[in-house]
């Protein structure tokens, strides 16, 4: 015992003197966090996953425009609203083909007085004989960049037809009730009695009947309001820095094996997985302060850079298990790795080729669900998707430590593994 | 002194290892692997209580596997090692309690100080409380490094360095102390003093067994020496025996003459 703990101090002051070494440890992560977010959150933008800014150029300064702008307030599409007076369609091309906006809107001039003649003359057809008269649309036009992904177009153009679909519903069902009234009017009753008489109509016809209710996922304890980006990358920025600690861990072994320590440490009353032991505690301290340095980077530094604010809210202990069991599996995996390998530039290089590997199948890059089949099936070998499985159940889906154990088995049965193999090579290789 | 004082190599009767005898080493062999060459070969060494025994060799000549296999580093490949008559097999703990190596690469963290690395060997040797304290401050006392306890050993000397490393293996006072060309590459002053403090230890009754390619070394310090040539022991005695024996004139003439002329550049 107390040899593991001078174990645990010798490496820590070891790690206190390289500077260098532990800044990079603690940089990297937290740069590339803050770049991949700032990057993915572009890209949610591009999938339709936060809200579209729409340019909208209303020419026509009519009803229409008016009636579209109220129908697409409650959208996911963010009105850029141009001046008719300094701006044309020009404009509007120019701007969504160069690529400062996906989409554009113009409403052409004389739309509002067309549309409202149209749907006039739509009931004023004779009798019921003969074919319906062919009625012309009123045109609003759109712009979009062809660049956009297909996902995010459609869905553009859905929210827009939708809008058009209800505003040009509503004038029917104003202009039917003006029809109504006539008719029965006609046949002598009083319009009044009629519950479909004048503008009650489209009022009643706002009215839901059937809707749409969204669940997330199984439990449902997180709104639908949490961005995910955040609560996906932090955790998976995280780990990619935690198993990057493997490579110092490594070199530090390399270091030992490479001059007379450890011949020396051999040599002495003290068995390698004491050594082992003292390395994985100081380096699992490490991982700690990495993991806290990127959620403070994500709960305080994020809001400023205009991202969400990432969010511990539930199960602190079963997060700190798993920052636990993932730091260890990094730490078994670097000192496997610094004596299955003979020299630190091997150790580097299979250990950040391997770690990005692990983090690329693992989901820390591309989460796990928008990978081909393949794909996913493999992720399950990674020791970073076990890790970043375990916080997606603890932070996105709001479950409890009960429903990562498998996952926590799992790093643990990692870390176990690779210190047993560890010390079998440490025996070979006196 | 009982034992042959000239034993030649592949001796058909070999003595039994008696109550005195600290290391004893029968037929060793090791091969390293991409190695073809044997690293020992019928290597066969008995050392006693209390000698200053040195094993000279050229280089690659297998002084460092030789060690090795004495110290329980690693096994060879076949023949036996007992340590005042315990094997590694069954009482490697006992053994290393009371063996000291001072390994021929040093053995020192270059980033810490020297008071650090006497304070980290010293508590994985067992060492504790107020004596971990006392055998710190003799070990800088005996590497004469007080005044830099607290600087990094990789502002060291090479010579500093080398006398750390051995104070670092005498921390646990070990009843053997096993030492691997602890001089090479440093200057006279740094092994003047080394060499006085080795025959100081070795009075007191530490036996020691010294590896080294200086003749004039093992010559000034041993009570015996071993020849040592590809991988097995050519020749032993004391120096003066040695050169009694061989009928020359100075130890190097017999060196050269049992281990050839050509260059040994491994
Ligand atoms: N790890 C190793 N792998 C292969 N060959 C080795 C290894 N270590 C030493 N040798 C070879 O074994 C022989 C003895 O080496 P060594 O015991 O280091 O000699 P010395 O210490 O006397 O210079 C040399 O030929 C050397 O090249
Ligand atoms: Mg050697």
């Amino acid at each position: 015992m107390l040899k593991i703990f001078a174990a645990t101090t010798k490496e820590l002051l070891l790690l206190r003197r390289d500077r260098t070494g532990l800044l990079v440890l603690f940089l990297m992560p937290a740069i590339l966090v803050v770049l991949i977010t700032l990057v993915q959150e572009n890209v949610m933008e591009l999938t339709g996953q936060k809200k579209t800014q729409v340019l909208f150029l209303d020419l026509d300064q009519g009803d229409l425009g008016k009636s579209l702008q109220k129908q697409l307030a409650t959208t996911t599409l963010d009105l850029v609203l141009w001046d008719e007076g300094q701006k044309d369609i020009a404009d509007i091309q120019a701007a969504v083909t160069g690529g400062g906006y996906q989409v554009g809107v113009v409403i052409p001039k004389g739309a509002s007085a067309r549309f409202t003649e149209e749907t006039a003359r739509l009931f004023q057809q004779g009798n019921g004989k003969g074919k319906p008269r062919e009625m012309t649309a009123t045109s609003v036009q759109l712009f979009v960049d062809p660049g956009i992904m297909a996902g995010l177009r459609s869905g553009v153009t859905a929210q827009l037809q939708m809008a058009l679909t209800t505003i040009g519903l509503e004038a029917k069902l104003a202009q039917l009730g003006g029809v109504l009234a006539q008719t029965m009017a006609r046949a002598g009753a009083e319009p009044e009695q009629s519950p479909l008489a004048g503008e009650k109509l489209p009022a009643l016809f706002r009215q839901p009947l059937l809707d749409l209710q969204e669940h997330q996922g199984d439990s449902g304890a997180i709104g639908a309001s949490q961005y995910k980006p955040v609560q996906q990358n932090v955790p998976a920025w995280a780990l990619f820095g935690m198993f990057f600690t493997a490579i110092p861990i490594a070199g530090s072994i390399l270091q030992e094996r490479n001059s007379g320590i450890w011949i020396r440490l051999t040599a002495l009353p003290v068995s390698p997985l004491v050594l082992f032991t003292g390395k994985a505690v100081a380096y699992m301290g490490v991982c700690l302060c990495q993991f806290l340095l990127i959620a403070l980077i994500g709960a305080f530094l994020f809001p400023s850079l205009g991202l969400p604010p990432f969010t511990v809210s539930m199960h602190p202990m079963a997060i700190l298990l798993t920052v636990v069991l993932s730091s260890l599996a990094a730490c078994g995996y670097g000192i496997f790795l610094g004596l299955a390998c003979n020299s630190y530039e091997q150790a580097s290089t299979l250990g950040s080729t391997s770690v990005v590997a692990a983090a690329a199948i693992g989901g820390v890059m591309v989460p796990v669900y928008a990978m081909p089949q393949v794909m996913q099936r493999l992720s399950v070998i990674s020791p970073l998707n076990w890790g970043l499985t375990a916080f997606q159940d603890l932070l996105l889906r709001g479950y409890s430590l009960s429903a990562i154990l498998d996952d926590l088995g799992r790093l643990l049965l990692f870390f176990a593994v690779t210190v047993l193999l560890s010390w079998k090579l440490a025996g070979i290789r006196k | 002194m009982g034992q042959t004082a000239f034993m030649k190599p592949g001796n058909p009767y070999l003595p039994e290892p008696g109550p005195d005898c600290v290391v004893s080493a029968r037929s060793l062999v090791k091969h390293y692997k991409n190695n073809d060459r044997p690293a020992l070969n019928d290597f066969t060494l008995d050392v006693q209580q209390g000698e200053f025994f040195g094993l000279l060799g050229p280089n690659g000549a297998g002084k460092t596997t030789a060690i090795s296999i004495l110290t329980g580093l690693f096994p060879a490949d076949s023949g036996s090692v007992r340590i005042r008559g315990m094997s590694f097999q069954e009482k490697e703990h006992e053994i290393k309690r009371i063996l000291g190596l001072v390994p021929q690469d040093i053995g020192l963290y270059d980033t810490l100080t020297a008071r650090e690395n006497l304070n980290f060997f010293g508590k994985l040797c067992g060492i504790s409380g107020r004596k971990l304290g006392e055998r710190i401050q003799q070990g800088l006392e005996f590497a004469r490094l007080t005044e830099h306890a607290r600087h990094p050993v990789a502002t060291f000397s090479t010579g500093m360095k080398r006398r750390l490393n051995l104070a670092v293996g005498l921390l646990n006072e070990p009843q053997l102390l096993v030492l691997d060309e602890p001089c090479v590459g440093i200057d006279a002053q740094s092994r003047h003093l080394i060499h006085e403090q080795l025959k100081e230890i070795n009075r007191q009754g530490t036996t020691i067994l010294y590896t080294t390619h200086y003749i004039e070394e093992a010559q000034e310090l041993c009570s015996r020496i071993g020849i040592i040539d590809n991988g097995r022991l050519v020749e032993q005695g004391s120096p003066v025996a040695l050169l009694q024996q061989s009928g020359r004139g100075n130890l190097e003439e017999l060196f050269l003459h049992l281990t050839g002329k050509e260059l040994r550049d491994t």
